[in-house]
């Protein structure tokens, strides 16, 4: 891999280019890519893992397949596509081999200097415990729905299912959030 | 509650450990291998915590006591000492007013 120096404050080059670049050889683009999309990688694989150290090494190895699959990336859409299809299939098979750990979430952990929401920080650790109770199929419809504001048509062509099955599955999962969310007080169920 | 509203919260982007482009970097430069972001501290090192904690005051501790029991043995000799240099002092004080005695007898003999 060759090293391509980009002076800091050039302007940003079109996604275009950065995979164009990134194909040719240039790990400045790549690492440009990388810290683009992390977070969307990063962020499903910690959802659905429900642990910071496994979704570091799941992501880190979603990238690791993406370098090795630079040719086969036809656009920026396509990559966000490929990127968001190959960590929901890794996760899904990651909760069903050994390497798998059921680990309890630490959602106190933030980025240093990160300023903390306004909001009630154990709902959102109780939703995220609910969700990562769902099935794998069904967590990762959920995950993809919250997380990238998905629509149900785009998230059947990352999972690969028919979308009645995604709609089922979202479905099914809601309900059973707000039955779950009923029975420790958060909702009333209608 | 609007749960799909509160999902949409919880379940926010989230961003990796700091450097994660340069371990992704590096892990392709090293074939695949692993590259550890910082570790949190590890369920071991919570546990291994509060005994080497108490470890450290029981053998704080224990120096401590020492340490006491040799000052205070240290002051007891002083102690000692100052009252063995008391005695001695005194004995003196004794044996030098025994001596101006006998010479304030013996003058007086010798005035009558």
């Amino acid at each position: 891999m060759q090293t391509a120096a980009a002076p800091a404050n050039a302007p940003r080059a079109l996604a275009d280019d950065l995979v164009a670049q990134a194909r040719a050889g240039s790990e400045a683009a790549f690492a440009e890519i990388v810290r683009e999309h992390q977070s969307m990688v990063f962020g499903l694989a910690y959802h659905f893992l429900q642990s910071w150290s496994q979704a570091e090494e799941l992501a880190q190895e979603v990238f690791v397949a993406l370098y090795q699959n630079l040719a086969r990336i036809e656009s920026p859409r396509h990559l966000v596509f490929w990127l968001r299809r190959v960590t929901s299939n890794r996760c899904i098979d990651w909760v069903r081999s050994p390497r798998f750990r059921r680990e309890v979430p630490i959602d106190e952990l933030h980025e240093p200097g990160a300023m903390p929401r306004l909001r009630d920080p154990m709902l959102d650790a109780l939703l995220r415990r609910l969700v990562a109770e769902l099935p794998p199929r069904p967590r990762m419809v959920v995950t993809l729905r919250f997380q990238e504001d998905l629509d149900l048509a785009d998230i059947a062509a990352i999972v690969d299912m028919p979308l009645n099955t995604v709609k089922s599955h979202l479905r099914r999962s809601l309900e059973a959030l707000r039955r779950k969310l009923a029975e420790r007080g958060h909702i009333h169920e209608s | 509650m609007n749960l799909e509203h509160e999902l949409q919260h919880a379940l926010k982007r989230k961003s990796p450990a700091s450097g994660f482009d340069e371990r992704v970097l590096r892990r392709i430069a090293s074939g695949g291998t692993i590259q550890a972001p910082p570790p949190p501290p590890a369920r071991w090192a919570r546990r291994a915590l509060p005994v080497a904690a108490s470890l450290a005051l029981a053998i704080g501790g224990s120096y401590y006591v020492q340490q006491q029991r040799h000052k205070q043995a240290q002051a007891e000799q002083a102690a000692r000492d100052v009252v063995l240099a008391l005695r001695i002092a005194s004995e003196k004080v004794s044996a030098v007013q025994v001596k101006v005695q006998e010479i304030s007898h013996h003058e007086r003999q010798v005035d009558y």
